[in-house]
């Protein structure tokens, strides 16, 4: 018999559970940070957890009976375009959001509990919302930060941002009593450089901003030849450890994109894994991937947090697949680095140190006018959508596209642009994978090819169950054993996916979701049919 | 020599874009842009009245009284429940107005009105398309926030500004939602209903806002009350008077029952005359006015 998937009324039938429901009455609890260390039950975040891992507690769905998979509900997100978002899930209702606008839907069904809508509207790209504490917070396209009632969409404030604040669409993350959100250019006019902002989650007050140009006085500047520093644009969401206090993120390329000439230097913080303290905005360390990049390679892949023996040793890391080929290792308590591997067969824009990490770029590499074949491509060996870490199974999961791309400057001016193509020479088209990585020695384990691709691919999850829910480009989505890489089912969304999946379950049956074109599917095993099951 | 198929294409590119430009130049230029000085009449409320006397005095005939189209002239205000979107602009109705529509039997008003009463006329137009917020009502704004939360007892299901009860919509950005008129009909007549919610070729599954309040029974004899905020044939979903989620599988409820409406519609008796034209002046200045149009893509989100 199924029992109704609220928690208010489950609470009649089980007292134990009135706890949960007395701390979510209560307002936003100010330094609390409520989100389990795995997911579970809910999807309560765009990573499923502070660490990004998409490692589900669920067993529900095994390997041996993922051939069963059905279609649960789909629901179309009316007036968005291809949607990049993660849906969050808590207590069993899913939001969905987009810039200026929130969907809550019964996860169970499907059906609206409520709306949020504010104007402008926009179907601009957007990647997710935090929700926490009973309450549902929004970037809007126009600078402001929303908290909006978790149970109903009333809006509870609205701060109009920090100086300069406009938002990337990347979804805010809620830590230690504050709401972080991004952006690509601190400033209305000019290039101000990517940045990170804190507001206060009870007001909404402004705390801090992080940039990812160095400001005077700040050594870093001495790393761009007297060029002004711009880029380090952050567009995705960050990671978390609660007990260092630190939240991690990644920048994006230094501006002008493709042309090195007028920036001699590393050019800081571009392409690089930040550690901010979580309260204050400083900078705790910094990693740069990719010096001195003239091919686009941000280092905005999401950052995965892990605790494991590292040879011989105990480590708190920090794993990413980054854009430009090398899967890297770092002890994330001070960032220093351990590791960096290939994960792509073909890497070529450059070398990585490998006692220190520091990329080497080889300048024959760098773009020209007649244009220059370099791999991987700056569509990226991967790209924002997010990987997996499986503990269980040891492996680091990650959406991988082998292949070659050509960058061609429009002139041989200092600061001339380009756009990329996949590479015309043969063997050096692009071809995605789901790739399962060691995530201890970077040794490639097992590879499920995808079929057809044209750009980067989809995020993954994966279960306690030992599965990986593996999404394609062109709209397929399977079930895969997460030892083995073996597919077990499949299905074909109809459209095409960008974004990273999610799993949660209601009343103990698991559902896997993902946002496929403007729809958000689900999917889970047939539940027994009861003889109380009508239509009444 | 021109390839035969280039021939006929470049021939149709003339058609289409060369001539009509030759032949129809004041057509081409009708349009006016979109911006312009403001009208300095906007939002005076007593502007509007006289804009309202001039309107039906001269462009009612064609268009309809308050501009919802007639037997000659087509509807200028589209929908009433909801600000125009995509239509012509304030700017460019004006243009309208002056100048009148080459090609068809509008006149040019340029010369026969004053040009003051032209903007009223658009002023009044603009009050039309516009939400409460565009035209707040007159009254004593801060007693009408006591009257809310006070005597009217409207925080008991709404919430404002981030306080107040859950079981009724959010009023925080009232007045950029809905007209003045909706507003006050909301208050005061029962069963009143929004334009719109029947005959209206949906585009998208709207979310149920009709707040029905429910008394539910479970199978295992424990009930609910609270309102209804979605349902299909085999599940429910409810803001309980708990102030919690409650999503139930129908084979949980034993039944349904409706009861009363929570909201009272006799705002206009329970409240004195004065009470009520200040709860109108308050809530008709809740929200945001909405930006033109969205801000420029600098935020693009790269990848």
């Amino acid at each position: 018999m199924r029992e109704f998937s609220t928690i208010a009324a489950r609470a009649f039938l089980q007292p134990s559970l009135l706890v949960i429901i007395v701390t979510l009455c209560g307002s936003a609890a100010a330094a609390q940070d409520s989100y389990p260390a795995q997911p579970g039950k809910d999807w309560p975040i765009y990573g499923g957890s502070y660490n990004n891992q998409r490692y589900s507690s669920l067993k529900e769905i095994t390997p041996a009976n993922a051939r069963n998979l059905q279609g649960k509900w789909m629901y179309h997100v009316e007036g968005l375009q291809g949607l990049e978002s993660v849906p969050v899930v808590v207590n069993g209702v899913m939001y969905v959001s987009g810039y200026n606008r929130i969907d809550a839907l019964d996860a169970r069904t499907g059906n609206v509990i409520w709306r949020f809508r504010r104007q402008p509207a926009t179907a601009a790209y957007q990647r997710g919302a935090a929700v926490a504490h009973n309450r549902v917070y929004i970037t809007t396209n126009d600078g402001h930060v929303l908290a909006l009632d978790a149970r109903t969409g009333a809006q509870i404030w609205e701060s109009k941002g920090g100086p300069k604040a406009s938002f990337s669409g990347g979804p805010p993350l809620v830590a230690n009593g504050k709401i972080l959100v991004m952006g690509n250019r601190f400033d209305t006019v000019g290039d101000g450089g990517g940045f990170i902002q804190a507001y206060d989650e009870q007001t909404g007050d402004y705390r801090w901003t992080w940039r990812a140009i160095p400001e005077k006085g700040d050594p870093a500047l001495d790393t761009w030849g007297g060029h002004a520093p711009g880029g380090g644009p952050i567009w995705i969401g960050g990671a978390y450890d609660p007990e260092l206090k630190l939240v991690y993120y990644g920048t994006g390329q230094p501006n002008p994109q493709w042309s090195g000439k007028g920036r001699p230097g590393d050019n800081l913080y571009s392409d690089c894994i930040v550690a901010l303290d979580v309260d204050t905005g400083k900078l705790k360390w910094y990693f740069q991937n990719t010096p001195h990049d003239t091919h686009d390679y941000d280092s905005t892949e999401i950052i995965v947090l892990a605790d494991m023996t590292f040879k011989g040793k105990p480590r708190k890391v920090a794993l990413q697949a980054n854009r430009n080929g090398f899967y890297y290792i770092l002890d994330r308590t001070n960032g220093e680095f351990l590791q960096a591997t290939p994960f792509v067969s073909r890497v070529d824009w450059g070398t990585v140190d490998p006692k220190t990490g520091k990329g080497l770029p080889d300048p024959a590499h760098e773009p020209t006018v007649k244009g220059t074949i370099t791999c991987p491509s700056t569509a990226g060996a991967t790209n924002w959508p997010s990987p997996a870490y499986n503990p269980a199974t040891g492996l680091f999961y990650v959406t991988a596209t082998e292949g070659c791309g050509v960058n061609t400057l429009a002139s041989s001016a200092p600061d001339s642009e380009t756009s990329y193509l996949e590479s015309p020479r043969d063997k050096e088209a692009w071809q995605l994978y789901t790739r399962a990585i060691d995530a201890k020695t970077g040794a490639i384990k097992w590879d499920y090819k995808q079929v057809r691709s044209n750009h980067y691919g989809p995020g993954l999850l994966t279960t306690e169950g030992g599965i990986v829910f593996s999404p394609e480009q062109f709209g397929q989505v399977s079930v895969l054993d997460a030892k083995t890489g073996r597919s077990l089912w499949h299905y074909n969304t109809g459209d095409l996916i960008t974004a990273s999946p999610l799993t949660y379950s209601i009343d103990g049956h698991q559902y896997l979701a993902i946002a496929s074109g403007t729809n958000i599917l689900t999917f889970g095993l047939p539940e027994p049919v009861t003889a109380g099951e009508k239509k009444p | 020599m021109m390839h035969g198929l280039t021939k006929i294409l470049l021939m149709g590119l003339f058609f289409s874009l060369v001539l009509p430009l030759a032949i129809l130049p004041a057509q081409a230029q009708r349009r006016a842009e979109p911006s312009g000085p403001p009208n300095p009449f906007a939002g005076n409320s007593q502007a509007i009245t006289q804009g309202e006397l001039i309107y039906n005095q001269s462009c009612t005939a064609c268009h309809g009284p308050n501009g919802g189209a007639g037997e000659i002239g087509p509807e200028i205000i589209h929908n009433l429940s909801v600000p125009l979107r995509g239509e012509l602009n304030d700017n460019q109705i004006l243009d309208v107005i002056r100048n009148g529509a080459p090609g068809t039997v509008m006149p040019a008003w340029k010369g026969k009105l004053a040009d003051d009463d032209i903007l009223k006329i658009g002023a009044f137009l603009h009050s039309l398309r516009g939400t409460a917020i565009d035209n707040p009502l007159p009254g004593n704004v801060a007693h009408g926030e006591a009257v809310f939360w006070n005597k009217g007892q409207c925080g008991t299901c709404h919430m404002l500004g981030g306080r107040g009860g859950l079981r009724g919509p959010d009023l925080t950005n009232i007045a950029a939602e809905r007209k003045s008129n909706l507003i006050i009909d909301a208050l005061t007549k029962a069963n009143h209903r929004v334009y719109g919610d029947g005959g209206v070729h949906l585009r998208a599954l709207p979310a149920m806002d009709t707040y029905d309040a429910v008394h539910i029974t479970l199978s295992n004899g424990r009930t609910i009350d609270g309102v209804l905020l979605n349902q299909d044939g085999y599940s429910l979903q409810l803001m309980g008077d708990d102030n919690q989620l409650h999503l139930l599988d129908r084979s949980q409820v034993k039944a349904v029952a409706e009861k009363p409406p929570l909201m009272p519609t006799d705002y206009d008796k329970r409240l004195t005359k004065e009470e009520f034209a200040d709860l109108m002046a308050f809530l008709t200045r809740q929200g945001r006015k909405a930006p033109a149009a969205a801000p420029a893509p600098r935020n693009a989100d790269p990848d």
